[in-house]
């Protein structure tokens, strides 16, 4: 019997509805929650953690919060259900993140990871060959910058705080967020310039 | 389509070193980029992240994980995320007596984001090396890291050691859980230039002599 995943969710979820364990509308309704959240930023989502960037960028105190005890720093965006570090980019130093058992990402503050960070192909590489996997997104570290891989093997979970481009001072949170990639919270790109 | 499917039962392999340990392998291509990716691809994948709610107040995320990691490798390999989610899914729904009885098992402890440990084996600087424990049951400790030399960086956090927890679906006693540094060099040969870092908890490391 080769089902579908298709056919076999709806038959679970069938089956978990007949014993009285799930309800479908309040699936749906789980379901459009966390699309409208991600959508807007009022929860766990790429705009949420560009909010905690700007901040960061902005204000040395919450920045130093950050870096001390992040799940405490960020409790009032986000509550976190496990540990949560934050890894400061600098000129000498860039970090960048994976999962190489499965596919844990600090989704209680950016939300659900996006197919390539789930991918066997970055799982496999980006521990044993990181430029030639950075360099796929575009990315060229320059050659005196040293790179750190951080594999998320344990319940903590890893942001990475980029720099802040050039040329920004004295711009506000709102417009300093506008620059924070999901991407470069990952590690696998820069903060936009403008 | 029937409303009753069969769940077949986990093969007691209780498999340890599995194809999900993926790190360092050769051979997969290049990272699949996907420009404007949705939340989710099909309205199924939607329904099995909402279905993992029903099955999970009851057991532990490394049960689910380790569940996960009971695919036979050419399924595993050959299957998506969220159909890897599903196939973790109806067997942990099966194994707690959820698609038979409408009894509701009762919700576990859980574990709560602790500040730094007050006290450490280990402190930053120190050397450790990872044991190669080929156990039975369910391990964090991947196969490239087994066996080689670090640098702690931090006792970073308490939590509960994961074999336990996948065995039983159960949190026990927390341990301390370290950050350690490895030189790429050391795992993977000498044209390796960056560094690696893995959360790995006490009981899987030991003193380094070197």
């Amino acid at each position: 019997m080769n089902l579908t995943p298709e056919e076999r969710v709806e038959i679970l979820e069938r089956q978990l509805h007949d014993q009285g364990h799930v309800d479908p509308d309040t699936i749906d309704a789980h379901i459009t929650a966390i699309e409208e959240a991600t959508e807007d930023g009022t929860g766990p989502s790429t705009a949420l953690g560009a909010k905690v960037v700007a901040r960061a960028w902005n204000d040395p105190q919450f920045r130093a919060r950050l870096l001390d005890d992040a799940v405490a720093a960020v409790a009032e965006y986000a509550s976190q259900a496990v540990p949560l570090a934050v890894l400061a980019d600098t000129e000498a130093v860039h970090h960048v993140i994976v999962c190489t058992l499965c596919s844990c990402y600090p989704s209680g503050l950016l939300g659900n990871p996006p197919a390539w960070y789930k991918s066997f192909e970055y799982r496999s590489r980006v521990v044993r060959e990181p430029r030639a996997v950075l360099a796929e997104f575009g990315m060229e570290l320059p050659e005196d910058m040293a790179l750190h891989v951080h594999d998320s093997t344990a319940e903590q979970r890893y942001l990475v705080l980029p720099m802040r481009p050039a040329g920004t001072q004295g711009w506000s949170e709102e417009r300093l967020a506008a620059l924070v990639t999901r991407d470069s919270m990952v590690g696998t790109g820069w903060p936009l310039s403008h | 389509m029937s409303t009753r499917r069969a769940i077949d039962e986990i093969v007691t392999l209780r498999a340890v070193d599995g194809v999900h340990d993926l790190g360092g392998m050769h051979g997969f291509g290049a990272v699949p980029i996907e420009t404007g990716e949705p939340l989710f691809h099909a309205p199924w994948e939607g329904r099995v992240w909402a279905l993992l709610g029903a099955v999970m107040p009851a057991t532990t995320i490394d049960r689910f994980r380790w569940t996960i990691e009971q695919m036979p490798p050419a399924e595993y390999l050959t299957s998506g995320y969220y159909a890897r989610w599903l196939w973790a899914i109806e067997r942990l729904a099966n194994e707690q007596g959820l698609l038979t009885g409408s009894a509701e098992p009762a919700p576990i402890a859980r574990p709560k984001p602790s500040s730094r440990p007050a006290t450490a084996r280990w402190q930053r600087g120190e050397r450790v090396r990872v044991l190669n424990r080929v156990s039975a049951g369910h391990t964090r400790v991947p196969r490239y890291l087994r066996r080689h030399v670090g640098t702690v960086e931090r006792a970073a956090f308490s939590w509960p050691p994961p074999a336990e927890s996948a065995a039983t679906g159960r949190y026990g006693n927390a341990e301390v859980v370290y950050t350690v540094a490895f030189a790429a060099a050391d795992v993977f040969g000498p044209d390796h230039d960056h560094t690696l870092t893995a959360d790995l908890g006490e009981s899987d490391l030991e003193d380094s002599v070197t």
